[in-house]
């Protein structure tokens, strides 16, 4: 690892209060509880995990589109959770997001020219600078110039994540927090947007924090992965090693229910029981005890840390503790 | 819980769709959703029917069980035959004694088709109330036990709870079970897992298949996924733009796809790999099929893929490919293949 990573992670928590009942203690949903990672410049960071499992509050709460509960966000070294909301949006300038669902998230009365250009506007450049400016993204994400005129409707969903990405790249981030940007997207649509994020990323420097639960996905586009579960981190390793030789129970019986179309190589099948547990109550110990097969007594009381087990590669499980 | 290597012997088809038009009128012109599909569904099979957004895979399903209102819809022509009875000549009564007792349907979102003011223990009764004639109480004392079949714990007391309190895979349970409550002979699964999770995606694929080996009910299965097929599915049917273009067994399509566009799919899908050594540097790049699905609107000259295809010639342009038989049990529309 670099010695000042661009993105470094402390401790995220983000706990939402439920509302209060007229007697009993207020209750909160611990939807991200206590993460912890680095992400080197030009480097991806994958994060899979099922829904509900907080990997989209992650994100956001990275990005401080929602205010963490507790924990420390670092990009290249300054800490950007502690700075005021009023001086915050120099920090916008070095961090994008893109969203799942195109459609959302492009207004739909302002034309795509003049979406790719609002932050540009917003950060004072010029209209001639701006105008050079949207030509060169949308000539690099891959649309027409002509498309400028037109209006979020008249795009198809491929071309609309293309329009988002546009977007996001208008301002030179050094990080992109891409949160499921594909799973709207139909097979062929979708290797057209996960190529162009891989082109961008070679030729751009541009890091990702790559959120999906599509993990074939993931793993084709990440250098890291990590593994979530109910709010934490459960295994976070090099890709190549994490989908060879998964360490935790979890991430074993998650790569095991993918559906595989070559199906002689894999190995058998580790069929969950149940669904995932509540995040408002969530199990004592080891969130995933319950569902595990190997659990023992001490995973019912204790949740285990992240702990290196070599080469930086962390795993939170009792079995790998020793 | 891999039956893909057991085609059936000789043919025995429960279903039969030939040469299936369904269009859709609009004051802009006709979109062809469905333009021309014929396949066989044999009995004790499963049946992959895949195909990207808009290809009309839904609409062929839909069709099947009359769900499509008309107008806007009109079947332009073609035949759905169940037992050998064309079914879209039957009117809405002896529809109703079809759907749900003959051929049922679950799809793909299990929250807007179950009904939110009734409890879950009265949807599954419903069906066997009217369709069997059973009393409220055996009904309820029926839908009980396909609750417990479908793997939900604690059957008696989840009857009595309402839609919203199930979490999604459980809710996908509930729609199997009231799919199955009649004992149909052929179900109709609409993307049945594509709003789950790959672990309850597992639950419910097993559960599928096992309740399949029980009842020997005949599945079509709709989906986009083509992991899910390739776990389930005996034979595939691939659909673009309202037509099939390729139909084979699961094992062959994957083998050896014939057409461009079946080619251009199974590339482009990302394959999660488990053997160590692959780094993403030496990833090859994913194959993409350029631009997108056709407009359906209009009369559609030559082959629909042409415009996206890596192969594709004059002809291609001018005339629509028959499908063609490649070897057994496979066929393809294709001007161009064994030309490669």
């Amino acid at each position: 690892m670099d010695a000042a990573p661009l993105l470094e992670v402390r401790d995220l928590k983000k706990h939402f209060p439920l509302e209060r009942r007229p007697w009993g203690a207020r209750r909160f949903v611990y939807a991200v509880d206590g993460i912890s990672f680095t992400l080197g410049h030009g480097q991806t960071l994958g994060v899979v995990g099922e829904s509900g499992c907080g990997k989209s509050t992650a994100a956001k709460a990275i990005m401080r589109l929602i205010e963490p509960t507790a924990g420390r966000v670092l990009l290249d070294g300054e800490d950007i959770t502690a700075i005021p909301r009023t001086r915050f949006r120099p920090y916008r300038k070095r961090m994008q997001i893109v969203f799942q669902d195109p459609y959302a998230s492009l207004n739909p009365r302002m034309s795509a020219g003049d979406i790719v250009g609002e932050a540009l506007r917003n950060f004072g450049v010029g209209a001639e600078q701006r105008r050079a400016r949207v030509e060169w993204l949308f000539d690099r994400v891959g649309l027409h110039r002509d498309a400028m005129r037109k209006y979020a409707h008249e795009f198809s969903g491929g071309q609309r994540q293309r329009l988002g990405i546009a977007r996001a790249l208008a301002l030179e981030p050094a990080l992109i927090v891409c949160d499921e940007p594909v799973s709207a997207l139909d097979v062929s649509i979708q290797a057209q947007i996960i190529n162009l994020l891989i082109d961008l990323q070679r030729e751009l420097g541009v890091a990702y924090i790559f959120v999906a639960h599509d993990l074939a996905v993931v793993q084709h586009i990440s250098d890291r992965v990590a593994v979530m579960y109910l709010g934490r981190f459960v295994e976070v390793g090099e890709g190549d090693r994490l989908f060879a030789e998964p360490l935790h129970p979890y991430t074993r019986a998650l790569l095991s229910a993918v559906p595989q179309t070559r199906g002689s190589g894999a190995p058998p099948r580790t069929l969950l029981e149940g669904d995932v547990p509540s995040p408002v109550s969530p199990p004592s110990g080891c969130h995933f005890h319950p569902r595990c097969a190997q659990a023992t007594e001490r995973c019912r009381q204790q949740a285990p840390e992240l702990r290196d087990v070599g080469g930086g590669y962390r795993v939170a499980c009792w079995l790998h503790a020793g | 819980m891999n039956d893909a290597s057991t085609p059936g012997p000789a043919p025995d088809p429960i279903v039969e769709i030939d040469d299936l038009k369904v269009w859709f009128a609009s004051r802009d012109g006709i979109t062809r959703a469905v333009n021309g599909v014929s396949f066989e569904l044999q009995r004790g099979e499963t049946l992959g029917l895949v195909g990207e957004s808009g290809c009309g895979k839904s609409v062929t399903a839909m069709t099947m069980l009359q769900l499509i209102p008309s107008p806007p819809s009109v079947i332009a022509g073609g035949s759905v035959r169940y037992n050998g009875a064309n079914l879209l000549e039957y009117d809405e009564d002896r529809m109703r004694r079809i759907r749900g007792n003959e051929i049922s349907m679950i799809f793909q979102d299990p929250m807007t088709s179950l009904n939110p003011v009734l409890t879950v223990g009265e949807q599954i009764a419903e069906t066997a109330v009217l369709h069997r004639r059973l009393g409220r109480r055996e009904a309820r004392e029926l839908a009980v036990e396909m609750l417990h079949k479908v793997n939900i714990p604690e059957p008696r007391r989840r009857a009595g709870e309402y839609p919203h309190q199930f979490s999604g895979g459980m809710r996908q349970r509930a729609m199997i079970a009231a799919a199955l409550v009649c004992d149909p002979k052929v179900l109709i699964a609409d993307e049945p897992t594509t709003a789950l999770d790959v672990t309850i995606q597992a639950q419910i694929i097993e559960l599928m298949l096992g309740l399949k080996r029980e009842f020997g009910t005949s599945i079509l299965l709709i989906t986009h996924d083509l992991g899910v097929v390739a776990e389930t599915c005996a034979r595939v049917v691939v659909m673009y733009a309202g037509r099939k273009v390729e139909e084979a067994r699961t094992a062959d399509l994957f083998n050896a796809p014939l057409h461009p566009y079946t080619q251009g799919l199974l590339a482009a899908t990302p394959r999660l790999s488990t053997a160590p050594g692959t780094r993403r540097a030496d990833r090859p790049r994913l194959h993409e099929i350029p631009g997108m699905v056709p407009t359906l609107k209009g009369e559609q000259k030559g082959c629909s893929f042409a415009p996206r295809c890596p192969r594709a010639s004059a002809r291609c342009g001018e005339q629509a490919p028959q499908l063609q038989a490649h070897g057994d049990g496979h066929v393809v529309a294709c001007w161009n293949v064994g030309s490669a």
